[in-house]
């Protein structure tokens, strides 16, 4: 009984960390259409900018890890404008754009932080104990900011003129900038608001598990995961999905073994797209 | 923005190879002159390589013809790879036209079966989902230890043998590649030629051209089977140039450098994947000298080809060519030029 | 631009070879540069680049009276076999023949028969179970794995803690499995009931893992090879559960990242693990040389120092052959020389009982240990001999 309650609490923090994961990934692609595949790369870049603040400057880890939210959607901004708005029309150049966005950022952090993990405590370590279940304080705080930024996303895409603009431009770019929404302004908004949301998984994540600079890759293929199983773009359904995938991870990797468990969470979602191909709550799908 | 495959660029939409294939089909044949012409190591293994990258662009291209992008490449390549590792080492079979045939057939005929479940999804969602397939079989790579080796891959196949005679040692490996890159090429030019206004059909709007008659399912269920072969004979090619099946060979991450070797190459001509495995690769092995730096120098190059040739190389090429051609043309001849374009 | 910059440079990079002076050694180093295993590789550049610069100031290799200078070209082997087979292509094409690296499996793998094929002596790691053999003679290792050391070990930390069941956990590819193997039967060997835990190369969150460890309830556990970082988390995630037993790490180095991950000390609680080297002082005193040579820090990793070692006797067997190319006479040289480093100390050859070969080189090693939350002092062991 124990055991099945543990496995439960892992596949709820799981789940919180990978909604966050996915909030933004799932943005940038419902609003933008882009698959960003730097997005492990913000998750990493989070991650070393709370590092840097907290660790290196010795700033409290709270103000750290507002500062590299702000530093992650400020590059993402830059990202934007610079560059990815060229392209934003083909998107298998943005792939392209993003893959080699990822690439440079890797190596630079290579190159800045050595390619060992840096010593980087989460400032909560207690751990609450009751029989032989057990949950860290530490992912209950993860849970809580996975909730907040859930409630912020929606409340920002559904409740105000920035998140109708958003949706609106969404749906079909030239006709949103004709009635004289400015895309120039919003679509990188968006943009660093996901990369933000990425920065602050990353700061939040990486000192309760680990910090390398090659973190990036399975964060971007969890993202993925997610994100097909809810339905790409569907803020809802990358939610729910996440909470999914990490009570199915939880217990296959519990009963069936860290290899098989991985597999049959795979296999999983196969049947779910072969059954519902758009996703749990996805709309129609876009031009890839 | 994309070349429409319909229409050549150099004007011979009628005949039904362009200029495209034909110097593509030229550019494999004349790989079979570097192992007589050089006993250089690196120019061998460099050549080796790009046939091995281009042939796998191939499928990434077919694919594309149909809008879809896939990363199952390595999925179907280890199926090619571990299936004639396995022909070599249970049954002793060496001959290389029986193996290339498997190679080809084992893939294709699993992608009909798959192709039935996964290509009604499209655009991301068929991207993703390809994705996840390459994870999958790295994990039953793993679980089907008895069989494929487990974590350990296969080594110790007998050497390849064509009518008799051993291929064994370097160039003689390089002569294998070249003879399966070669399949590839003309099985991709064939197959994309003889379909070409079907697929440009449902590259466009698979709805409509559905709805005009067009049974789209069936092409791309052929589509995908036959992207699938391909990819099988660049594994079979890779196995024999490593002398060994091994899961790393087929990671998933390597599926994006396919499809980087076909955009930054130039995704609506056959060239275009050749030619991107031949800079890509070529800079990725004079990249892989400067250490760490590496993989941020082979990130700079696939921004800086994105931003300045968005059609590709080949885009870039035949925009610079079309415009010497058009020149030169309006010299001579000032009237005739737009019959073909 | 950047392209055309590149093959600028390409050109003139062959052309100042061509007109380089008679006299040049050029060591070829593959390794990984980039991904999850750089620091692997950067310690091996590193070792090899400090040996090449320390043998030209002592005017080591000599032609015809005449010092030559040594060149390290490292290639980013990228952990796969088909880099390290491009690899040692390139070294092939470059003319050279003595290549000191891989350091992983895939890589080893890759480079074996492509090396074999040019005539070059290898000096590689690797924990796969065939890194060397009888069929690759000019195939050198640069120390035992777990074959070796694991039993040791494992007496020692039986001695300080009473266990009969180990479960290992390691990620599930080569790297992994080759090693955990050989651990398992160092337990079974020494008495103690082993199972394995496989997990998937890039999990980041071992919670669901350690539960499962946790249902299994075993005496110790072994992280095997699990890399550094990962290895710090399941660490930390095991004490979070409430795993008090010992927790032992038969597998490469990684004390140091371990430990910054896990949180210390006294997280790490009761930890026993392969330390390559026995730190001295005269080891500690590399660390001003490296910088005095090199201009800055050595790489971290420990693995730095066997291949020091190692790439000091490959330099010396060159330099005993008398021939910069000559692979099968530098292969002889390094044979006959006794295993010994001045600052590494005695050694031994060994490998003909695991690998039927007996080109494995061992140093003396060392074994730390973590009690109660303090560390103790490295207990030195000596090098492994066979005789």
């Amino acid at each position: 009984m124990d055991g099945i309650i543990t496995a439960g609490l892992i596949g709820v923090s799981l789940g919180a960390q990978y909604a966050l994961l996915a909030l933004g990934f799932t943005l940038i692609f419902g609003i933008l259409g882009v698959v960003n595949f730097a997005h492990g790369g913000f998750y990493v870049l989070g991650g070393y900018l709370t590092y840097y603040f907290s660790a290196s400057l010795g700033l409290p880890y709270a103000l750290a890890l507002l500062l590299a939210v702000l530093g992650s959607g400020l590059l993402g901004y830059l990202l934007e404008t610079l560059i990815l708005e060229r392209v934003i029309k083909d998107s298998q150049s943005t792939l392209m754009v993003t893959l080699g966005f990822y690439l440079i950022m890797t190596t630079a952090f290579v190159v800045t932080f050595g390619p060992e993990a840096p010593q980087f405590p989460f400032p909560v370590t207690g751990v609450w104990r009751h029989g032989g279940v057990y949950f860290p304080y530490a992912n209950l705080i993860v849970l809580m900011v996975s909730l907040l930024a859930i409630v912020f996303v929606y409340w920002l895409v559904y409740r105000t003129n920035v998140g109708r603009s958003l949706r609106a431009m969404s749906e079909e770019r030239q006709v949103a900038s004709a009635l004289g929404m400015r895309t120039k302004t919003l679509f990188p908004f968006a943009f660093a608001l996901a990369t933000g949301l990425a920065g602050l998984t990353g700061g939040l994540v990486t000192p309760i598990l680990s910090l390398t600079p090659h973190i990036g890759d399975p964060v971007l293929a969890t993202s993925f995961l997610i994100v097909i199983l809810g339905g790409l773009g569907s803020v809802t359904g990358a939610t729910v999905a996440a909470f999914i995938v990490g009570m199915v991870e939880a217990y296959s990797a519990v009963y069936l073994g860290g290899s098989k468990g991985a597999l049959a969470l795979f296999l999983l979602v196969l049947v779910v797209l072969v059954v519902k191909p758009s996703g749990l709550m996805g709309k129609e799908a876009r031009k890839a | 923005m994309t070349l429409s495959p319909t229409k050549s660029t150099f004007g011979s939409g009628q005949r039904f190879f362009s200029v495209h294939e034909w110097i593509a089909l030229a550019v494999v044949l004349a790989s079979f002159v570097i192992p007589f012409a050089t006993t250089n190591p690196q120019i061998l293994s460099l050549t080796n390589q790009i046939l091995i990258a281009g042939t796998a662009a191939l499928s990434v291209y077919i694919m594309l013809r149909m809008d879809l992008m896939s990363f199952a490449v390595p999925t179907f390549m280890a199926l090619g790879g571990y299936t004639t590792a396995l022909l070599g080492l249970r049954l002793g079979v060496t001959d290389a036209i029986v193996l290339g045939i498997a190679s080809f057939v084992v893939p294709a005929l699993v992608a009909i079966p798959l192709g039935a479940l996964i290509l009604r999804l499209k655009g991301v969602y068929f991207v993703l989902v390809t994705f996840v397939l390459t994870e999958i079989l790295q994990l039953l790579l793993f679980e089907l230890g008895p069989l494929t080796g487990g974590a350990n891959g296969l080594v110790g196949m007998p050497a390849v043998t064509f009518f008799g005679i051993e291929l064994s040692d370097l160039s003689q490996v390089l002569l294998t590649t070249c003879g399966l890159a070669f399949v590839g090429v003309l099985t991709t030019a064939v197959f994309t030629r003889r379909f070409r206004y079907e697929f440009a059909a449902i590259e466009k709007n698979d709805v409509l051209a559905e709805s005009l008659g067009l049974a789209c399912w069936r092409y791309k269920a052929v589509g995908f089977a036959i992207a699938a072969g391909v990819s099988g004979l660049a594994g079979f090619a890779l196995v024999n140039m490593l002398l060994t099946a091994h899961p790393s060979s087929f990671s998933s991450f390597s599926s994006v450098n396919y499809i980087t070797y076909t955009v930054v190459g130039g995704k609506g001509s056959i060239l275009g994947s050749l030619l991107g495995a031949g800079l890509l690769v070529t800079a990725s092995d004079f990249f892989a000298l400067r250490g760490e730096l590496s993989p941020g120098l082979f990130g700079i190059l696939i921004i800086v080809v994105t931003l300045v040739a968005p059609d590709g190389l080949i885009g870039l090429v035949s925009r610079i060519v079309r415009k010497v051609f058009s020149t030169v043309i309006r010299h001579r001849r000032p009237v005739q030029q737009e019959a073909c374009t | 631009m950047l392209l055309r910059k590149a093959f600028a440079v390409l050109m003139m990079s062959t052309c100042l070879a061509g007109a380089a002076d008679a006299c040049e050694l050029k060591i070829g180093v593959p390794g990984p540069l980039s991904g999850p295993a750089t620091q692997w590789g950067l310690a091996l550049r590193g070792a090899v680049e400090f040996v090449a610069a320390e043998a030209m100031q002592q005017q080591l290799i000599k032609e015809n009276g005449q010092a030559c200078k040594i060149t390290v070209i490292p290639f980013d082997s990228k952990y796969s076999a088909e880099g390290a087979a491009a690899a040692v292509n390139s070294f092939a094409a470059d003319g050279i023949k003595v290549v000191i690296g891989p350091v992983g499996s895939p890589e080893v793998t890759g480079t074996k028969p492509l090396a074999m094929r040019n005539h070059m002596i290898v000096m590689l790691n690797s924990f796969a179970k065939d890194s060397i053999g009888p069929q690759w003679p000019n195939v050198f290792h640069i120390g035992p794995g777990p074959s070796g050391w694991a039993s040791p070990i494992i007496q020692v930390a039986k001695e300080m803690y009473k266990f009969d069941t180990a479960l290992i956990v390691a990620p599930n590819d080569q790297g992994g499995t080759d090693i955990a193997s050989v651990n398992a039967q160092a337990f079974a060997a020494n008495g103690v009931k082993v199972t394995q835990e496989y997990f998937q190369r890039g999990t980041t969150n071992f919670a669901p893992i350690i539960a499962r460890i946790m249902n299994a309830a075993p005496g110790a556990v072994d992280l095997a090879s699990t890399p550094g970082g990962d290895a710090g988390i399941i660490v930390k995630q095991l004490r979070q559960a409430g795993f008090t037993g010992p927790i032992l790490r038969l597998g490469g180095a990684g004390y140091p990242e371990i430990k910054r991950v896990a949180g210390g000390d006294e997280v790490l609680k009761d930890f026993v693990w392969y330390e390559p080297i026995y730190m001295t002082d005269q080891l500690q005193a590399v660390d001003a040389q490296y910088e005095k040579l090199m201009g800055g820090q050595r790489p971290e990793n420990a693995d730095f120092f066997r291949w020091l070692f190692a790439s000091r006797m490959v330099m010396k067997a060159i330099a005993n052959a008398g021939t910069l190319t000559d692979a099968d006479k530098i292969a002889a040289e390094l044979r006959k020389l006794p295993v010994s480093d001045p600052d590494g100390g005695e050694g031994h050859w060994i490998g003909k009982k695991f690998f039927g070969i007996n080109q494995e080189l061992s140093f003396p090693f060392a074994i730390g240990r973590v009690q109660n939350g303090k560390l103790l002092p490295l207990l030195r062991h000596d090098a492994v001999s066979e005789n």
